[in-house]
């Protein structure tokens, strides 16, 4: 069980470095190809504003105590005032962000794009993987594995008794695919659309969901206490034009 | 804002392509970055180079945001045949830009020909109604003609989207000052004020609007404003020591006969005065007698 196989080096000129320089092809492929397909995305204009709004709120949390008390309770109320204030957000409207996301059918073509963008070539590579270059060993991975890895990386070879350390290609190509990540940021800069680890995390939880931080920058304001803090400027000018006269 | 670094870096640069020793390529795209107007010298040396074959070649893509930058200060110097000639160039590039159909209606603009721009203007908010520049262009177009009312309504209608603009709040409060209408020039100044807490400028502005607003309150509001303005500044800022001398006696002058409020800074209108005797002396020594005079009759 513990004998070492000896693999024709043939195997590494035909099987493992044209399968990364395909798997690099194709990366630059799309990358091109999404490039193209990018439509200009018309900002949303409740977006933007809620966006503008989140920085006022916040400016006005930050320098609160550089203007009046009167001029920041009045804001204050403008902010988060119940009926009309720009951070209230009434309770149903919460709960649509994600719905939003997906009624809107411009956001929705451009997901799906990006999608398919990302399983078609994925999908055919992993069949033209299969179809060449199944049915024998192709690389040893250095470092012993358990029995439990045999089904993963052993997929084309029939053998029960081979080392789990002796894997097929269809495992070369997954060490590919999670592995190129890094040089496609090098070639291609920082943002490639090969990211595709990065876009399936960010499937699950949605992005930018307005009504919450909303939410959240209103209940930083009210926690806000304003002190003043024009009065003690009084002093320390005191202090400046006394070091200055002298 | 400009910082001082980047003025002594943009007057020092500019200095050195005065007296011809190259460097322009660095001058222009520093100017761009900085959002100075410096209409005349960008003419001047973008032309020197967009004229010569080998140079403009020299930038490659660059090109283009050079012409751009071209036809916005021939424009500013009412060199219009310059920025119809840049103008051309560029459509012909770029025959469906929004860019080049903004510098279209800048240059309708330019002409005198509003309601032409105005129509440029409208359709290209059309295609984009998020778009930052031509509002602001609009609003320009309104107070250029005289109509400021309608660049207020257009003005107050592009904060209520784009509230963080801490630009146009500027422009708004210059303008309500200039119409006198003071309450809300303070409003606007306290917004300034908010996002960018250390800027002395807007205090200075905003203890102006105050003082000139008047009643025993403002004032008071005034002199703290006018206080900060000179910790912020190390001293140095002649309006605000002014500011605090007037305003000190404006307080004593209102709250005559009320029992005088307690003091929090009593030596600071006579440290201010010093100060300004100082700097008067140092700067202006022919001047120091008015001075004088006029700090006396204020400390009735």
């Amino acid at each position: 069980m513990a004998e070492d196989l000896v693999l024709d080096t043939a195997i590494r000129d035909w099987v493992l470095i044209p399968l990364s320089v395909v798997m690099v092809l194709i990366g630059i492929l799309r990358y091109f190809v999404s490039k193209l397909m990018q439509s200009s995305q018309l900002p949303d204009p409740k977006i933007v504003k809620e966006g503008q709004v989140i920085v006022r709120a916040r400016n006005l949390r930050a320098a609160a105590n550089f203007i009046p008390p009167k001029s920041f309770r009045s804001r204050r109320v403008y902010f988060s005032n119940e009926e009309n204030g720009l951070l209230f957000v009434p309770k149903g409207q919460a709960q649509n962000a994600q719905a939003q996301m997906f009624s809107d059918p411009n956001m929705a073509m451009d997901m799906m794009k990006k999608n398919l963008s990302m399983i078609i070539p994925q999908t055919l590579t992993f069949a033209w993987v299969n179809f060449f270059f199944s049915g024998f060993v192709a690389a040893k991975i250095p470092f012993p594995l358990t029995q439990r890895f045999r089904s993963m990386l052993q997929n084309g070879i029939d053998l029960s008794t081979v080392d789990v350390s002796y894997v097929s290609s269809r495992s070369w190509y997954f060490l590919n695919l999670f592995g190129l990540r890094g040089l496609f940021s090098l070639i291609l800069g920082e943002e490639n659309a090969t990211d595709d680890t990065q876009r399936m995390m960010q499937m699950s939880g949605f992005g930018f969901d307005p009504s919450k931080s909303l939410g959240a920058e209103k209940d930083g304001l009210d926690i806000v206490q304003h002190e003043w803090a024009l009065p003690k400027f009084e002093h320390r000018a005191e202090a400046v034009l006394k070091k200055l006269i002298k | 804002m400009v910082s001082k670094t980047e003025e002594t870096q943009l007057n020092r640069l500019e200095n050195q392509v005065d007296n011809g020793g190259g460097g322009a390529w660095e001058y222009l795209c520093l100017v761009r970055k900085l959002k100075v107007r410096r209409s005349e010298k960008v003419l001047k040396y973008g032309l020197s180079i967009l004229n010569d074959p080998k140079k403009r070649s020299a930038l490659g893509p660059e090109e283009w945001t050079l012409y751009e930058q071209v036809a916005i200060a021939a424009m500013d110097c009412q060199c219009l045949d310059v920025t119809k000639d840049c103008i051309k160039v560029l459509q012909k590039k770029f025959p469906e830009s929004k860019r080049v159909g903004r510098l279209n209606g800048m240059l309708l603009e330019a002409k005198g020909s509003w309601a032409e721009a105005e129509k440029a203007y409208s359709s290209l908010l059309e295609d984009n109604s998020l778009d930052q520049v031509i509002h602001k262009r609009r609003v320009a177009m309104a107070k250029a003609q005289g109509n400021i009312s309608e660049a207020i309504e257009l003005l107050n209608k592009y904060l209520e989207i784009f509230m963080a603009d801490h630009d146009a709040w500027r422009e708004l409060a210059e303008i309500y000052v200039s119409l006198q209408m003071y309450k809300q020039a303070a409003f606007c100044y306290e917004e300034l004020i908010l996002s960018q807490p250390t800027v002395p400028l807007y205090h200075l502005a905003y203890a102006d609007v105050l003082y000139t607003l008047g009643g025993l309150e403002n004032l008071q509001i005034a002199k703290k404003y006018y206080a900060s303005t000179i910790d912020l500044t190390g001293g140095k800022n002649t309006r605000a020591l002014f500011g605090i001398c007037l305003c000190t006696s404006a307080i004593a002058q209102v709250s005559k006969g009320r029992n005088k409020e307690d003091k929090e800074s009593p030596e600071l209108q006579s440290l201010a005065a010093t100060a300004l005797e100082k700097d008067y002396k140092q700067r202006a020594a022919d001047k120091l007698s008015l001075l004088t005079s006029a700090l006396r009759s204020l400390k009735i």
